[in-house]
């Protein structure tokens, strides 16, 4: 059944679910009238039989059947509202499960996002929590009215005539064992099952992937014949699956009218003495459907209900992931005061960062100051540490060893939200929002106005594709921007970057390729920065940066070099031989 | 095959196990109603309260419990036969499909990505088995159970059949109504589900930004809203479900109701006995049950057909005819090494510039042939081409005397061996990866042969490194073996099989010089041990592979600008010349 360590995943439901008791208590409280009306029914079945129809009196048949409908109609609202209030308040809970939990992603930190794909924090916040919303929801309500239905009922029939309950009773332990033998016989072919049908998705996979290969090699009655050998052994599990669930449907659909056979039989002598009235026999026939039918229902609950189980358990891992700013001392608004409101500096002293504390370095003892009104420039491959700096900067990872002073501060002890502002970001693959440019470049910022907007496409050189465009900055974008080209999103993040009106430029540009007038724009708006603000640069085209006031050249995380243009020309080293290459590919992009 | 073609063949597929479970099914029908008829009888006598009456009423508890144990036999006989159809079409199905995909050229494949086919075959096929199996079933149950139940409430009492069918039909209505809705419902959640997702997808792979730019407040808005039409429409699912579709089943107990009152009085006017009160209210349930079913059955019905339409594209895409017609063993026998001719070949992808033009060449049986080319130059197409990979028009590509376009792929490729340049393998054992393709050819290979080619491709010394040795899996398209690796199994697989010509297309490419030049040793005295008239085409963009082949064409553009020996292209091709200069420069730069 259900193990204890499962029940503790619950607290979270049961804590979300916590503001929604009196919707919960008022399905709850349906509950008394449905199981007195669902007992009433049988009892007034035998009131009328045994007082009426046996009797052969007329007088208050109606009565009784009037009362009959008005049971009947009790029953249906008690019900509805029971099965209503109580998934209500289970899908209330659901709905403020996934709005916290996205919130919590929303604060966790970068590293989380390192380890775990895309997809699996995607699955909790919607398979795991539909699994909540179905499997756990219905399969609770289900099983706890099932159970205490068939429970009442019983007891009520018991009162009613106890030798006749036994004789149902008696058909009970044979059923039970039989459904029990036939549910593990299923749960061996199921795993069969799944795990041929697995093999044979694997496989069909494979060779449809590698068709080229298959179609190449003349494979094909070779993998046909290996194919088909998968897909019979998936078919004859399901056959025999088939076979058991075959017997256990007929199997209850079948005892209801054995039982009745049975019932007859023994009360038959009763009726006869005189110690069991007609009508009672009557009921118990047509009540018998009552107590079985749950019966069938009961295993599949229960497998519904440890289904659920798993999803909370993967729910449970968002839960206990550590948030970004938990648990570190952080410097109070009334500490900071005005410190921040404008930049001034950054110093990074011998700083060193790796990811994780068994990893090895990515930046080793870095130290570089930026001043305002300052251009700097990090160059360098491939993994060299280049995002990482600008990474740290942002607050996106922040556990770094050394020193860094934003204005004096120490980085690690403001708050996240006392930084950010400071910074734009223009960053190498643009995010696009699915909506239209004026946003994308707003970002929803109210302060930032039409006029703005405006300004800062023009500052970058995008207002003139903005134009073109058939709504202007009301272009609805889609498929994260897959309608525009790949210079035009650089264009928008740049403007983006622009109109966030942060004191320090960050510039992260891209590599891949754009059209040659929408590179030629890119140029102008980057050169045009770099002679304006203040800017930290990862620059790949080198012609970019060479007018920055410090360049500084990474390898594996350290720096090797450092100094303007000239400076670093003449020593004739890494940037030197970087240019040289650059250079070629620049030559031979122009020749093509 | 239209679908009505379609649904007919795989009906026919199990006609037998059909037949017997309509007779099953008719038979669990007719005993479902047949009972109650007893346990009339039962009541009936046991309220004239006689001594008399015993022996017939036993008899009848004995009918009961007898019909009853028959019922459940026959009802678990009527399930699987009527079920396992729905599974042994789906079996069938999977196989068809397989073998057409399998058939299919390279411009069907190109179309359906093998996702998507993958889709078809994992989720069409259920609603499929839904269709052949349970779909079935429930037809004939609703049929039968429909249509004998009324009959047997007319015998008794044609006037109660009528008032109790009344809040039945008109509960039916409201049932359809709500399950039409439901269903909508259904689908617009399911709707509203996917779009969750998107969003969410869309919020998670740009995290960084709404972070940095705190864009928390706006984001959060954002799924709250898709998060609240969520709930809004579970909630009128929720509504629908608890309060209308019970309608049903309440309509039922209205229905016993009617049957005590108006049954109660005919009994008291003697028209009707308690024990017909009590076999009408069996009834009442058989009727009641089917109804519910006949909103599932719909949706089943729904769903298969539009399975049935997303198959079809599978099985309805045509196999080049010729690609079924294989040769006979004796014809195979005939047209082995044969030459290959190349005469004026033109090639073009839909609607681009011609990327081969004008192509001649031959390769005769025993000629190792070598192809210079760059990146670009179309030497991948052409192999393509020789391979009939791509679709061709006739009249370009000879095998011997025959247009390859007439000739089934099949047979071509084994006459013709490709490797390819990115080789794929099989997550299965090394050896098994070697043997691949050579089954067809039905000549047991032994381990003498797998050990040859391993040697030849100068795989040995790797595999023996391996705990498990050829046994070894090589896990997901070979992914536990580094490049070289890979590309050194897929030479060996090539060469285990027997062929004419064998083609490496770039296949040297992650391989160091020297360990390409110990394969092109191993392989040349290799066809030249066996005098097997073997003949050789070798791709590369790296003359050091090509220099001691007979003859070596210069593909630029498109185009044979040149072709000769080593030694003759040296001193008549400046491009074959220049290149030459530029790789042994690196390749001494190398060592």
């Amino acid at each position: 059944m259900i193990k204890t360590p499962d029940l503790h995943y619950l607290k979270h439901f049961y804590h979300y679910a916590k503001p929604y008791k009196k919707t919960a208590m008022a399905g709850i409280a349906m509950m008394p009238l449905s199981i007195a009306a669902n007992l009433l029914f049988p009892w007034l079945v035998i009131q009328v039989i045994d007082k009426h129809l046996t009797a052969g009196l007329l007088d208050g048949l109606y009565t009784l059947i009037a009362y009959m409908l008005a049971v009947l109609v009790v029953n249906y609202f008690a019900d509805a509202f029971y099965a209503y209030f109580l998934r209500k308040t289970g899908e209330l809970a659901v709905f403020d499960m996934r709005a916290a939990m996205f919130k919590r992603v929303l604060k966790l930190p970068r590293s989380y996002f390192d380890t775990t794909p895309t997809g699996v924090t995607l699955s909790r916040l919607t398979s795991d929590l539909e699994a909540i919303g179905e499997s756990f929801v219905l399969g609770i309500l289900g099983l706890i009215k099932d159970s205490i239905n068939t429970i009442a009922v019983l007891i009520f029939m018991f009162f009613i005539n106890w030798q006749l309950t036994l004789v149902i009773l008696i058909v009970f332990p044979p059923i039970l064992f039989l459904t029990q033998f036939v549910r593990k016989k299923l749960r061996a072919q199921y795993l069969i099952t799944r795990s041929s049908l697995a093999k044979g998705t694997g496989f069909l996979q494979e060779c449809l992937l590698g068709v080229k290969t298959v179609q190449l090699y003349g494979a094909e009655q070779e993998v046909e014949k290996q194919y088909q050998q998968h897909t019979h052994s998936f078919m004859r599990a399901q056959l025999k699956t088939n076979t058991y669930d075959a017997a256990l449907f007929s199997l209850i659909t079948g005892i209801t009218t054995i039982t009745i056979g049975l019932i007859i039989w023994f009360g038959a002598g009763k009726v006869i003495q005189g110690t069991v009235t007609l009508g009672v026999l009557i009921a118990f026939i047509n009540t018998l459907e009552k107590v079985f039918v749950p019966l069938r229902d009961f295993t599949s609950q229960i497998a519904s209900i440890q289904r659920s189980f798993a999803a909370f358990e993967h729910i449970e891992e968002l839960f206990v992931e550590p948030l970004e700013e938990e648990g570190r001392s952080l410097l109070s608004s009334a500490q900071i005061k005005n410190q921040l409101d404008i930049f001034e500096s950054l110093q990074f002293n011998n700083v060193s960062f790796r990811y994780k504390p068994v990893d090895p370095y990515v930046l080793k003892n870095v130290s570089f100051t930026l001043l305002k009104g300052q251009q700097l420039a990090l160059v360098g491959t491939t993994g060299s540490g280049k995002s990482t700096i600008m990474r740290l900067m942002n607050k996106v990872y922040m556990d770094y060893e050394g020193s860094i002073l934003l204005n004096g501060i120490e980085l690690s002890k403001i708050p996240k939200e006392n930084v950010l502002h400071l910074f734009s970001l223009m960053q190498q693959d643009a995010f696009l929002f699915e909506e239209n440019i004026h946003f994308n470049i707003s970002l929803g910022n109210k302060a930032i106005i039409e006029k703005d907007v405006v300004d800062a496409a023009k500052y970058v050189f995008a207002h003139d594709f903005i134009m073109a465009l058939p709504q202007q900055y009301s272009f609805e974008l889609s498929n994260s921007g897959g309608n525009l080209s790949a210079g035009q999103t650089q264009l928008i993040s740049f403007a983006r970057a622009i109109a966030q009106n942060g004191q320090v430029m960050m510039l992260d540009e891209a590599t891949s390729s754009v059209d040659s007038i929408t590179e030629d724009l890119i140029q102008r708006a980057i050169g045009r920065l770099f002679k304006e603000k203040t800017v930290i640069a990862i620059a790949h085209r080198l012609s970019t940066i060479r007018h920055s006031d410090q360049i500084l050249v990474l390898e594996q995380g350290q720096i090797v070099e450092r100094g303007n243009h000239q400076q670093l020309l003449n020593s004739n080293g890494l940037y030197a031989s970087l240019l040289q290459d650059s250079r070629e590919i620049e030559d031979n992009t122009v020749a093509l | 095959m239209t679908k009505a073609q379609f649904i007919r063949h795989y009906f026919l597929l199990n006609k037998a196990s059909y037949a017997f479970a309509v007779v099953c099914i008719f038979i669990v029908n007719w005993l479902q109603v047949e009972i109650p008829r007893y346990i009339q009888q039962a009541i009936d006598l046991l309220n004239q309260s006689s001594i008399d009456a015993q022996g017939a009423l036993v008899s009848n508890v004995q009918a009961v419990i007898v019909l009853s144990v028959a019922m459940v036999l026959v009802r678990i006989l009527s399930r699987m036969y009527a079920l396992n159809p729905g599974r042994i079409t789906e079996a069938a199905l999977k196989n068809d499909l397989f073998y057409r995909l399998n058939r299919l050229p390279h411009t069907f494949h190109q179309q359906y990505p093998s996702g998507k086919l993958i889709s078809i075959i994992n989720n069409d096929l259920n609603g499929i088995r839904l269709f052949y199996g349970i779909g079935f079933l429930q037809l004939f149950n609703i049929l039968f159970a429909l249509s004998l139940t009324p009959i047997y409430m007319w015998q008794i009492s044609p006037k109660l059949t009528l008032y109790s069918i009344i809040p039945i039909c008109i509960a039916f209505v409201f049932f359809r109504l709500g399950f039409r809705h439901l269903r909508a419902l259904h689908a617009q959640r399911l709707k509203r589900l996917q779009d969750l997702s998107e969003q969410l997808m869309n919020y998670l792979s740009g995290i960084d930004l709404i972070k940095s730019q705190q864009m928390d407040p706006w984001v959060t808005q954002k799924i709250d809203d898709v998060n609240q039409k969520l709930y809004q429409c579970t909630l009128k699912i929720t509504r629908l479900q608890t309060f209308v579709m019970p309608i049903l089943d309440y309509a039922n107990h209205i229905m016993k109701v009617l049957i005590l009152g108006l049954g109660g009085f005919y009994v008291l006017q003697s028209e009707l006995t308690i024990g017909q009160i009590t076999a009408f209210l069996a009834y009442s349930v058989l009727l009641a049950l089917p109804l519910m079913s006949l909103g599932r059955i719909m949706t089943v019905y729904q769903m298969g057909m539009v399975s049935i339409d997303s198959v079809q594209k599978i099985l309805n895409a045509e196999i080049p005819p010729q690609d079924l017609n294989l040769l006979t063993e004796d014809k195979k026998q005939q047209m082995s090494h044969a030459t290959l001719t190349v005469k004026n070949l033109n090639y073009q992808y839909t609607q681009g510039e011609s990327v081969l033009k004008n192509i001649n060449f031959t390769i005769k049986p025993g000629e190792k042939l070598g192809l210079l080319g760059s990146i670009g130059s179309g030497k991948s197409t052409l192999v393509n081409c020789l391979n009939h990979h791509l679709d061709i028009s006739a009249g370009q590509i000879f095998w011997g005397q025959t247009d390859i376009t007439e000739l089934s792929r099949q047979d071509l490729r084994g006459f013709i061996r490709t490797m390819t340049q990115d080789a794929y393998l099989f997550s299965d054992s090394i050896e098994k990866n070697i043997r691949f393709g050579s089954e067809r050819l039905q000549q047991q290979q032994g381990q003498n042969q797998v050990e040859e080619v391993l040697q030849l491709s100068q795989l040995a010394d790797d595999i023996r490194r391996f705990s498990d040795g050829k046994q070894t899996i090589v896990g997901e398209k070979g992914i536990i073996l580094s490049g070289g690796q890979k590309q050194r199994l897929s030479i060996a697989r090539a060469l285990f099989t027997p062929s004419d010509l064998i083609i490496m297309d770039n296949v040297l490419s992650a391989v160091d010089y020297e360990t390409e030049r110990k394969i092109l040793d191993a392989m040349f005295s290799h066809i030249g041990n066996k005098k097997s008239q073997q003949s050789l085409l070798v791709v590369s963009h790296r003359i050091s592979a090509l220099e001691d082949l007979d003859k070596i064409l210069v593909l630029e553009h498109g185009e044979i600008i040149a072709q000769g020996t080593h030694e003759e292209l040296l001193r008549s091709c400046d491009y074959y010349l220049q290149t030459w200069t530029l790789q042994q420069q690196d390749a001494q730069v190398a060592s």
